[in-house]
């Protein structure tokens, strides 16, 4: 995990974007690419570059299902929402993990160790059911498989 | 009359694509897009790679984007050295590919259990030609000519295929001619609107305020779409061209692609593709001495489907959150910075360079529907093939269906389909005879929209579908209305409780009610977000019948009308079965296993590595079909 940015480095990072013309999102962007979420002293720095109120780039923010404003858990599994999924049993396979790993869809365990993250459809349906384990497609799950990898991520 | 600069530039690309097409070498081209990197295509180019170089074979390997056989990628070409036969193959997975270059590339023979067809060349009995393909038969392919052919990070290989040829015609046109050039030729919106492009960009044109401003909508929201995927990670070019024809006759000064950010490597093929245009002059001021100002800025979203409505697009580039602004003042008056705006798809602009390079007469006339020239279209769900298609509007949907989705999983009959997207409605089975061309959703309240199509079979319920596209209006309501966000709340409560078996008769009324309310929401998505309810209820009338007075799901999904029972206590596998369950549902009374009805969440772990073991009943007792409620 990267460690707490300090201002200074949030000042350098976002130095280049200017009021005024549609700098919000990429200068986010860069910030949670970075590292990896959106801290509030983040929000506060781009606000003031930009030239707006920290209200107003948390309204942006929190809009936003793929702003973060937490790390991420080490690990996320993401679980596809959409429509061919859900077909060939996705909504089961949600039902399950959300049991094994005793999460709601979009929460993290305590120890951040790993988290549920709600992904939607990329044209991907081939793979359907799939998850994205920190990004890594697993497809053509079944309901049982989805619980075996769940219960090795939460370290059953 | 060509404009000079742009002359030399094209020149210079045809002479470079001739040499390499005359290079001697054998040419594999391998699809790397999104579909491809979720079947391991990284790892086949890799090894694909490794084994070039380890057998010191002469060989150009190349990626491209996809032929649209998306379920079987990772699919590549090989161009024999001496140029004369290209063969597409499918599936070349890491594993194999060791065999296929000792067989396909150093002995130069084919490999005909991975061959897809001759693109070009001779056919073989094991290996005929592509074009005899049943998904390719019948497709018209001028949007994705060169896909999969070209390399898609490489401008000169784009313009060597006549790239920049349309842009060029347009550059010796006035603005007024470019617009009844597209006019003509009868483009309507790829979302699903249909309004004419060309009159579209004659609002801008006609604005009297500066500066004014080009939106690409590469927000493809619908789930189950990818149809501008693949555009913008097979040829980003011709989206690029296309706007800039449409700076052109809308005298505009500045763009932005805005895209979703679930599409990463379409988002980075697009900034390449724009990078590479500016290296060319192709973009910034003075565009090749015309005169011509044009900056184009590719732009990443941040997850929100409203964000595909043009207004919240807008609202989004501004910085804020991405709320559907209230119409009017229309995108063409007050757009992006209150200024003179245009927002079209991907794929209409798309269409703008083969508009000009060949006329209008030329691309309207190879459809005889109402809508003109050819649409990109994905299928998924229930169906054998969930690939890419380049068609003329108007085959019917059963047509699409067996050909070009490879009919229905393991024959079932096709219950329904959703035509374009959660705001589009459902349509029964009993209608594959519609066609694929806009009206007929029009006239029964449905909507065909940007182009994905999800098929569903008998194992889908009614009411979980429609618990799900709701619940996805619901998540992504902006908020800004109360009949959108409290309206969409409501009908997913009340699907809720159906399945939970507490459906009442009045919840029919109630969904009345609703519908009759969402349709008072500012934007389309509130307005529209009862579609699926409101087409579904008429379309599948007596299953809602079912769930609301005889408290039955025929499908077997609907949670709170079946239960999972223990059918065999000496089946070898109900170990596994009480292994699996994460819920611990299985309880022993008296030596005998049950399962427990207020633990057990109906994930079907249990019968899926016990089938024998479990079965699902409904609450009359029924046994449902072994295989319904697994829904795969
Ligand atoms: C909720 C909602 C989501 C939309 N999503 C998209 C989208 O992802 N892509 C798109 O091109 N249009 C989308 N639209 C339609 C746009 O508002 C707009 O009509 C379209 O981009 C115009 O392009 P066209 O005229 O070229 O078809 C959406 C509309 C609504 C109401
Ligand atoms: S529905 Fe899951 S990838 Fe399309």
């Amino acid at each position: 995990m990267q460690p707490e940015p300090t201002l200074e480095e949030l000042r350098g990072l976002v130095a280049d974007f200017q009021p005024g013309r549609g700098h919000v999102m990429p200068a986010l962007h860069r910030v949670q690419d970075r590292y990896g979420y959106i801290s509030r002293a983040a929000i506060e720095v781009v606000a003031r570059q930009l030239n707006t109120t920290p209200a107003l780039v948390y309204g942006t923010v929190s809009f936003y299902d793929d702003f973060r404003t937490h790390p991420r858990p080490e690990t996320e599994i993401a679980w596809c929402s959409g429509p061919a999924c859900r077909l060939r049993g996705g909504d089961r396979i949600r039902e399950a993990i959300q049991q094994t790993l005793e999460l709601p869809l979009g929460g993290e365990s305590e120890d951040h160790r790993y988290g549920l993250h709600v992904g939607q459809c990329n044209g991907t349906c081939s793979e359907a059911p799939q998850v994205w384990v920190n990004g890594e497609v697993v497809g053509n799950l079944s309901v049982s498989a989805a619980i075996r990898l769940a219960r090795e991520v939460k370290g059953e | 009359m060509t404009n000079a600069k742009l002359q030399a530039i094209i020149d210079s690309a045809k002479r470079d694509w001739a040499a390499y097409q005359s290079d001697g070498r054998q040419h594999v081209r391998i699809c790397i897009d999104t579909s491809s990197l979720a079947r391991g295509g990284q790892a086949t180019l890799d090894a694909l790679r490794a084994a070039v170089a380890a057998r010191g074979l002469n060989v150009d390997v190349g990626t491209g984007g996809s032929w649209g056989f998306s379920w079987m990628e990772p699919t590549l070409t090989v161009r024999s050295a001496a140029g004369t036969r290209t063969v597409l193959y499918a599936n070349l997975t890491a594993e194999r590919v060791d065999e296929f270059v000792d067989r396909v590339l150093a002995a130069g023979g084919d490999m005909p259990e991975l061959a897809l067809g001759v693109v070009e060349g001779t056919s073989t009995p094991e290996v005929p030609l592509l074009s005899d393909h049943p998904f390719m038969k019948g497709q018209v392919r001028r949007l994705m000519a060169n896909i999969g052919v070209i390399d898609p990070e490489n401008i000169d290989h784009y313009i060597a295929l006549g790239g920049y040829e349309g842009f060029g015609k347009a550059l010796e046109m006035d603005a007024e001619a470019i617009v009844k050039e597209v006019v003509d030729s009868g483009l309507g919106g790829r979302a699903g609107g249909g309004f004419p492009a060309g009159r579209k960009w004659d609002f801008l044109r006609s604005a009297t305020a500066e500066p004014r401003y080009l939106v690409c909508n590469a927000d493809e929201g619908d789930p189950g779409a990818w149809v501008n995927r693949v555009l913008m990670e097979g040829d980003p070019q011709l989206i690029v061209e296309g706007m800039l024809i449409a700076a052109l006759a809308a005298r505009a000064r500045e763009g932005y692609i805005y895209i979703r950010y679930e599409y990463p490597l379409a988002f980075a093929r697009m900034q390449t593709a724009v990078d590479q245009a500016y290296a060319k002059g192709l973009l910034g001021t003075n565009i090749l001495g015309s005169g011509l100002d044009f900056d184009l800025v590719v732009f990443r979203g941040a997850g929100s489907y409203v964000c595909g409505e043009e207004t919240g697009l807008i609202n989004s580039i501004d910085g804020y959150r991405g709320m559907p602004r209230i119409k009017p003042p229309f995108p063409a008056q007050a757009g992006l910075w209150n200024k003179p705006t245009n927002v079209n798809n991907v794929e209409s602009y798309a269409n703008a360079p083969l508009i000009l390079r060949n006329g209008a007469e030329w691309w309207s006339t190879v459809s005889t529907a109402k809508e003109k020239g050819t649409k990109m279209f994905t299928f998924s769900g229930s169906v054998n093939w969930q690939g890419c298609v380049e068609i003329v509007y108007g085959p019917t949907v059963r047509e699409a269906l067996e050909q070009y989705a490879g009919g229905m999983k393991d024959g079932k009959r096709c219950k329904g389909f959703q035509p374009g997207g959660p705001l589009s409605g459902v349509v029964n089975g009993d209608e594959l005879d519609l066609t694929l061309t806009l009206d007929p959703y029009r006239e029964r309240g449905l909507f065909l929209g940007g182009g994905g199509i999800v098929f569903f079979d008998e194992s889908a319920c009614i009411v979980d579908l429609c618990t799900y596209f709701l619940g996805f209006c619901e998540a992504e309501s902006c908020g800004r209305c109360t009949t959108c966000h409290g309206g969409t709340q409501r009908a997913v409560e009340i699907l809720r409780r159906i399945s939970l078996g507490g459906g009442r008769e009045a919840d029919l009324e109630n969904f009345q009610e609703l519908v009759k309310t969402l349709v008072w929401s500012n934007c389309f998505h509130g307005q529209f977000a009862m579609t699926t309810i409101k087409t579904a209820l008429k379309a599948f009338a007596g299953e809602w019948t079912e769930h609301i007075v005889e408290k039955r799901c025929r499908a077997g999904v609907c949670p709170g009308l079946i239960e999972y029972r223990v059918r065999s206590q000496t089946d070898a596998a109900l170990a596994e079965a009480r292994a699996i369950c994460p819920t611990a549902a299985f309880v022993e009374e008296g030596g005998q296993w049950r399962v427990d009805d207020a633990l057990c969440v109906r994930c079907g772990a249990c019968r899926e590595v016990a089938p024998n073991a479990i079965e699902v009943r409904d609450r009359l007792a029924a046994p449902i079909a072994a295989g319904a409620a697994a829904g795969a």
